[in-house]
């Protein structure tokens, strides 16, 4: 469902899943301008694989962290569910410092891959993604001769933002789990809540056939 | 060696405390790369942005489960399952047969297993127990159906296997032909003779007419199929590209010829999620006829006839309002179906990306040599070596999801499999059908989880009503591991021998 267990999504939620709609939607008709302009108009979106395969980073790296927000995450609760709800708290408590860890990790390690990008090989660009329209004052980069194409480091600055994300999000669940307000971080029943959620409504409508049929 | 072992306790620790299953493989393989080898976090970042920039095939992923998306949302399956009914419908079991079948044919448009029994499933279950079929019963065949959504082409697991060992996705795809079709015509005898042991109702016979009407109505679905891989084959696409094509096309059917969601569909739907109405819409219909002839007659699918344009239950024709060509881009079910195929593609690919980061250190350490030389010491001849691989992914497929298992797996088997001349298209058939049982195995099937969703029964419940036809596919998965032209000979023939390189 667009907006699940009837809550409003807050401002923030409601920009990711534009976001991810957006850029999902932009990947598909990118790939597919190219292959209609190959065919039919015999030429080539030089810009569209490498472009692609761009955004397709972004929509998973960002995405990665609305989907702590909403308990997407697949796990196995299959060994969580046997714990007591003191253990299923404390597992849950470990569970989430492994997640920080991970992400503060990949956070120095981000950090360190990109931060060259920025500063001494600023003038590195992408092979085809031609420069974006906005982004003409960042010429000051390439000591101020203009970018003939988009700079590597707008690209590659997914890494780090997406690591900063994830350490904010998994701290907020942190923060649910000692406050009692959650009890775990992963959703391997994801698929099926969605569907008793449907089944509600469904069952609803069909209750008396139900009945009849359980009597 | 020793060290790996660590790693995988690692990784099977934070999986059992419930950590997110990225996470608990990507942070393992940090840990061991700092502890162990002499590789830098800078090194993993890279990876880790690898996993999208250098894989140019996974891109196909997040298509090919949008083209499933609209597929579903935009009233495919009923579609389908309409045509399936009418065609066998009137056999022993048939409304179950039905159900295998619509099954495969969905499978033929979606790549994932469980999207294909939430599709069929939801509705087919439904209209099973209205005529007198036992739930469970239902609920097992279609669990177990649900999974030739893998083996049949498109497949996600695929394109990971294809992606990770380097061979052809197309080579790939028409290696499942054969076998997917095996398997479900397998299936379909196991029904039959279950139906006839067991006297269950069968359903009338619809016609001809019934046919043609139902066939001509799901044709525009089913034509995805010949969008995909005849795209494939005849050298148009590259996977990647037919991917794309698909969603869009799929796209279109779904707002400008059914009609079922967007700014098209039917007065009556409006305000309904486009998810909720393919099942109530359907159960309803299955009340009404109550048989297994069913979905025939006068769903409120069959199109729009201008005598009733200002009919609420009928979709608006276009000339009517035009304006939808520009307006469907920006629907609410559109923008819906978007979010809801990215945020699949999102928890499937953090999965993928962190068993990339995985292998990468499992190469580093040349875990494959270390294994390829070990297992060769022990004189495994390939018999014996597909055993030990059956058995690998058997357990592993019942704990992990099966495309990040392919990724971690395939690495470490495949040289062996090489050297011990066993094809690399045969190989990744064998892991796909490996990963198909592993869905429908306690305690981390997926198909599982789906199936107890779409039935209302619970885990265990399901886990029963699978069970028998399990067998089934572990006959199956015998044969395709010990009988490899059934997946070579169709590549081959279509597509020329292969070049192996070592």
């Amino acid at each position: 469902m667009f907006y699940e267990m009837g809550e409003s999504p807050s401002l923030i939620g409601r920009i990711e899943r534009l976001f991810i709609a957006v850029v999902l939607g932009l990947m598909t008709i990118i790939t597919f301008v190219n292959v209609i302009a190959r065919y039919v108009f015999n030429s080539n979106v030089l810009w569209a694989v490498e472009g692609t395969v761009y955004l397709f980073a972004w929509l998973v790296l960002i995405g990665a962290a609305h989907c702590i927000a909403i308990t997407a995450h697949l796990g196995v609760d299959a060994v969580i569910n046997l714990f007591g709800k003191t253990g299923k708290r404390i597992a849950a408590l470990i569970a989430v410092s492994a997640c920080l860890a991970y992400s503060i990790l990949l956070l120095i390690g981000s950090w360190n891959y990109w931060y060259p990008f920025v500063t001494d090989l600023s003038f590195l660009t992408t092979e085809d993604v031609p420069m974006l329209p906005g982004f003409g004052w960042l010429e000051f980069m390439n000591d101020g001769a203009p970018y003939e194409k988009l700079p590597r480091f707008i690209p590659y600055f997914v890494l780090p933002l997406s690591m900063v994300l994830l350490t904010i999000r998994w701290s907020l669940s942190a923060i649910e789990i000692v406050k009692g307000k959650r009890d775990s971080i992963i959703a391997s029943h994801e698929v099926v809540e969605e569907l008793e959620d449907r089944d509600a409504h469904v069952d609803k409508a069909a209750a008396p056939a139900k009945e009849a049929h359980n009597g | 060696m020793g060290e790996v072992v660590i790693l995988f306790v690692m990784v099977i620790a934070l999986l059992a405390i419930g950590a997110p299953v990225g996470v608990s493989i990507g942070l393992s393989s940090i840990v061991f790369l700092l502890i162990y080898s002499d590789g830098s976090l800078t090194s993993v970042a890279n990876t880790l942005f690898d996993a999208f920039h250098g894989h140019y095939t996974l891109l196909a992923i997040p298509f090919f489960i949008l083209a499933a998306a609209f597929m579903s949302t935009g009233g495919v399956a009923q579609r389908i399952i309409r045509f399936a009914v009418a065609c066998v419908g009137h056999l022993p079991g048939g409304l179950a047969i039905a159900g295998v079948f619509a099954c495969m044919l969905f499978a033929a448009l979606s790549g994932s297993s469980p999207a294909t029994v939430v599709a069929v499933g939801s509705i087919v279950i439904a209209g099973m127990v209205q005529v007198g079929y036992p739930k469970e019963f239902g609920a097992g065949v279609v669990c177990n159906a649900g999974t030739l959504g893998i083996l049949l082409p498109p497949s996600i697991v695929m394109v990971v296997y294809a992606s990770t060992v380097d061979v052809s996705v197309g080579r790939m795809f028409l290696a499942g032909v054969i076998p997917g079709l095996i398997a479900g015509g397998m299936l379909m005898v196991a029904i039959y003779a279950y139906a006839r042991w067991k006297n269950m109702p069968r359903g009338e016979w619809a016609g001809w007419r019934e046919i043609a009407k139902s066939g001509a109505d799901a044709f525009w679905g089913l034509m995805l199929v010949v969008v995909v891989l005849g795209g494939i084959w005849g050298g148009v696409f590259t996977p990647t590209e037919a991917a794309a094509m698909a969603a869009v096309y799929a796209f279109v059917v779904a707002n400008f010829i059914y009609r079922d969601m967007g700014p098209l569909k039917a007065r009556i739907r409006e305000g309904k999620p486009a998810m909720l109405t393919e099942k109530t819409a359907e159960a309803d219909i299955l009340a009404m006829s109550g048989g297994a002839a069913v979905l025939g007659g006068s769903g409120p699918v069959a199109g729009a006839a201008p005598a009733h344009a200002d009919d609420a239950t009928r979709p608006t024709s276009l000339l009517r309002k035009p304006q939808a060509l520009f307006t469907a881009w920006f629907h609410k079910d559109t923008q819906e179906v978007l979010y809801d195929a990215g945020k699949i593609t999102i928890t499937l690919m953090f999965i993928i990306a962190n068993a990339l980061i995985l292998k990468h250190v499992l190469t580093e350490e040349q875990l494959p040599q270390h294994v390829t030389a070990a297992m060769l010491s022990w004189g495994l001849g390939p018999v014996m070596f597909l055993v030990v691989v059956n058995l690998i992914l058997l357990i592993g497929g019942q704990f992990m999801e099966p495309s990040g298992l392919i990724v971690i797996v395939a690495p470490l088997v495949f040289p062996i499999a090489m050297e011990l001349g066993i094809d690399p298209i045969h190989l990744g058939i064998i892991m796909v059908v490996n990963m198909e049982i592993g869905m429908i195995t306690p305690p981390v099937g997926l198909n599982l989880f789906v199936t107890s969703g779409v039935a209302n029964m619970s885990m265990l419940a399901v886990v029963k009503a699978a069970l028998p036809w399990l067998g089934v596919l572990v006959i199956f998965l015998i044969m395709v591991t010990y009988i490899p032209f059934l997946s070579t000979w169709l590549p081959t023939m279509m597509m020329g021998p292969e070049t192996v390189i070592r």
